[in-house]
């Protein structure tokens, strides 16, 4: 990157930084949202927008995450911060536990075992009643000030960013988009293709754990039907896609924008906000399929690792 | 990319321009709203999951406000409700209780619709120190936190099925089998049932739980013909309540009673089964025929104002505004701790029924009523001195109906 655009970058981050002492709580709240689907799109993109295997149960990561920050916070007495960072270990050992048989299955197949992950880790969850609260879920005392997971959520989003550029320059991340756009010839020049989709599996497994862990302790209360929903894996990749997938700025761009959009015609337009969003998507597979980053990427001849 | 694609994306372009315009010229119009009524901020579902229930809920809070006013307002200042939309999503709610709170600068909040949107909410309200009536959580555990500031108006979950217990146990019924939808509100609800009849001296032969969005009872059902318990309690909503009532035909399940916790209490239980809704005891927060003081009014005006039917979620609604302000009047102020003193003291009854809590701000005094199906209608048959009717006894086997 260019001297200027790393100025850019630090002085949005100083701004960000700053943001909260100006600026109301609902404007925080928001803002950690946001954070968050940053975090979350910017995950699934590592596997899906790189090695170009959808995976239809990326909540279960972040569900599990969100389990193990709130059943450390209750049960083991942890401060917030250390619980939600544990929500990483366990869901990249689902990951590798997950990744390891499936990620070997090609086409849909791995999409359809990623779906019925998501099912089978909340009904593990229900199951276990004494230890998990079962339906009724996990209660977490009040939060004083959000203030705190303001910093938390924002760090995360900018890691799992920088993380991604730092794949997008690297030779692994060129072997990533190898095994994309033609996973036989990738084996045929010697890459060990299981071996890499299980890495970059489980480095999209583990900010989702994280965030999911955060998440339980801004949202105070977490259950299963509400920690595990379908709706956010996709919202997780119309995000990434409207942004532009296998980019650096595209998942951020995404979140971003339909965050904002989503709030700002909610509030506006109640009955219609859904049918509109569900046009938006239409809209952007049809129109836009790579992306505004791959749109513009194609037209304007920039940086790969945009 | 040929050159159809320059005039897509240009298309698509204009369109969100026009979109942007709209949004633009209507962020004006929200927030010109300061000075004279005081505002209420309540974030309802109004789409969503919880629509149905949640628009109800609105309902009541417009109706209350629309009263209030009529008799001349609160503290001499008209009241008005800010609601937003939800989307029985709770992160939303926590969202929209900062917004009314720190931009809307509202100077009072009343709780959204749901127990898991509530539990979220109040974290919000609380921290900001700002009472919150909770009209519609029947969950016990959000008042085992210590807030401060929250208060309930319904009957916890807890005593859905008392009614149908005090009933089965002065009829010397010794089993009972409880099953329930695995969620926060039924879990609760069904295990109040079975406390509740263990302290009369009853066997919980069957307690079991299954998912939400189960709709295939039989394996359950066979379960409990084999114990064959004197009584069936369904910790249940509306569509799992239907769907057991009718599977319990088709497998010939002869309970002496059954009864259901949500689902038996709408008009749509009737409809739906027909003859098969026969006997079947429901439990609601609410019936229109209990004769509360200005009980009859609010069915009138609600009618007048909403035209439509509704259910026990609008008078609820409407209940507890109507003792925050009854509160609010009596400490004179809006100044929180005074409200909450004021609340706390408080013992009223409303066209809901009655309000009173404990110290942590727990609802002790609301009866939840007990229902009966009988030749098509909803028969009210405990507590005695809120009944209609007698409860018909014994539940008939399937096989000797008309």
């Amino acid at each position: 990157m260019k001297p200027l655009t790393w100025g850019i970058g630090l002085l949005v981050l100083a701004a960000l930084a700053i943001m909260p002492f100006f600026v109301t709580s609902y404007i925080v709240s928001f803002t950690i949202q946001t954070f968050m689907w940053v975090a979350l799109a910017g995950s699934w993109n590592l596997i899906s927008g790189f090695t170009g295997y959808v995976s239809f149960g990326h909540v279960a990561f972040f569900g599990t995450g969100a389990y193990t920050g709130a059943l450390l916070i209750s049960k083991a007495g942890w401060p917030w911060l250390p619980a939600g960072l544990a929500g990483s270990v366990t869901a990249a050992a689902l990951a590798l536990l997950i990744g390891y048989p499936c990620l070997r299955l090609k086409g849909p197949y791995f999409a359809i075992a990623m779906l019925g992950l998501n099912e089978v880790v909340r009904a593990l969850i229900s199951y276990f009643e004494d230890f998990t609260g079962g339906g009724s879920g996990i209660s977490l005392p009040p939060i004083l000030s959000i203030e705190p997971v303001y910093y938390a959520m924002g760090l995360s989003a900018v890691s799992v960013t920088l993380l991604t550029y730092v794949i997008i320059t690297s030779q692994f991340g060129l072997r990533l988009l190898s095994i994309r756009e033609d996973e036989i010839a990738a084996e045929a020049m010697g890459i060990n293709t299981a071996r890499l989709k299980l890495y970059a599996f489980l480095l999209s497994a583990v900010f989702p754990g994280i965030v999911g862990g955060f998440y339980a302790w801004y949202a105070s209360h977490i259950e299963p039907l509400g920690t595990f929903p379908l709706l956010t894996t996709i919202t997780m990749i119309i995000m990434c896609l409207f942004g532009g997938k296998g980019t650096v700025w595209g998942p951020v761009l995404g979140a971003v924008l339909l965050s904002v959009f989503q709030e700002l015609v909610w509030a506006r337009f109640l009955f219609v906000h859904q049918a509109l969003f569900g046009a938006l998507i239409v809209a952007v597979v049809l129109l836009l399929p790579k992306g505004i980053l791959g749109v513009l990427q194609e037209r304007y001849r920039l940086p790969r690792a945009i | 990319m040929g050159p159809c694609w320059k005039v897509r994306v240009r298309e698509l372009l204009a369109l969100l321009t026009a979109l942007a315009v709209v949004l633009i010229g209507q962020a004006g119009t929200v927030g010109a709203q300061a000075g004279k009524p005081i505002l209420i901020g309540a974030s309802i579902s109004m789409t969503g999951t919880y629509a149905k229930l949640g628009n109800y809920t609105r309902d009541g809070y417009l109706l209350c406000a629309k009263e209030v006013n009529d008799q001349g307002g609160l503290l001499g200042r008209k009241i008005e409700f800010v609601i937003y939309d939800d989307r029985s999503d709770p992160p939303t709610a926590i969202k929209l209780y900062e917004k009314l709170i720190t931009e809307d600068k509202v100077e009072l909040v009343m709780g959204p619709y749901s127990s898991p949107i509530t539990n979220a909410a109040s974290t919000v309200s609380e921290k900001h120190r700002k009472i919150m009536v909770a009209s519609l959580a029947a969950t016990t555990s959000i008042w085992e936190r210590g807030y401060k500031y929250l208060f309930m108006t319904i009957s916890p979950a807890e005593v859905y099925m008392e009614g149908l217990i005090e009933l089965a146990a002065e009829r010397g019924l010794k089993t009972v089998a409880i099953i329930n939808e695995d969620t926060l509100f039924s879990k609760a609800a069904a295990k109040g049932a079975a406390d509740l009849a263990r302290k009369k001296g009853m066997r919980v032969v069957l307690h079991e739980a299954y998912p939400k969005g189960t709709t295939d009872f039989s394996a359950l059902l066979i379960k409990m013909k084999a114990l064959n318990p004197d009584v069936i309690v369904a910790g249940s909503y509306f569509d799992d309540a239907v769907a057991t009532t009718r599977q319990m035909k088709e497998l010939d399940v002869n309970p002496k009673m059954f009864g259901v916790t949500v689902g038996g209490d709408v008009p749509d239980f009737g409809k739906q089964l027909g003859k098969t809704a026969e006997y079947v005891y429901g439990s609601t927060q609410w019936a229109d025929n209990i004769p509360y003081p200005g009980a009859k009014e609010f069915v009138q005006n609600y009618k007048k104002m909403f035209n439509r039917e509704f259910s026990y979620h609008a008078p609820a609604a409407y209940g507890a505004c109507q003792v925050f302000a009854e509160a609010i009047r009596r400490a004179n102020s809006l100044d929180p701790d005074k409200i909450r003193e004021q609340l706390l003291r408080l013992k009223m009854t409303t066209a809901f029924g009655d309000y009173q809590v404990d110290a942590r701000g727990f609802q002790i005094a609301h009866k939840m009523v007990l229902l009966q199906w009988q030749e098509g209608k909803r028969v009210t048959v405990w507590p005695p001195q809120l009944s209609d009717g007698k409860s018909i006894y014994p539940t008939p086997p399937w096989n000797q109906r008309r």
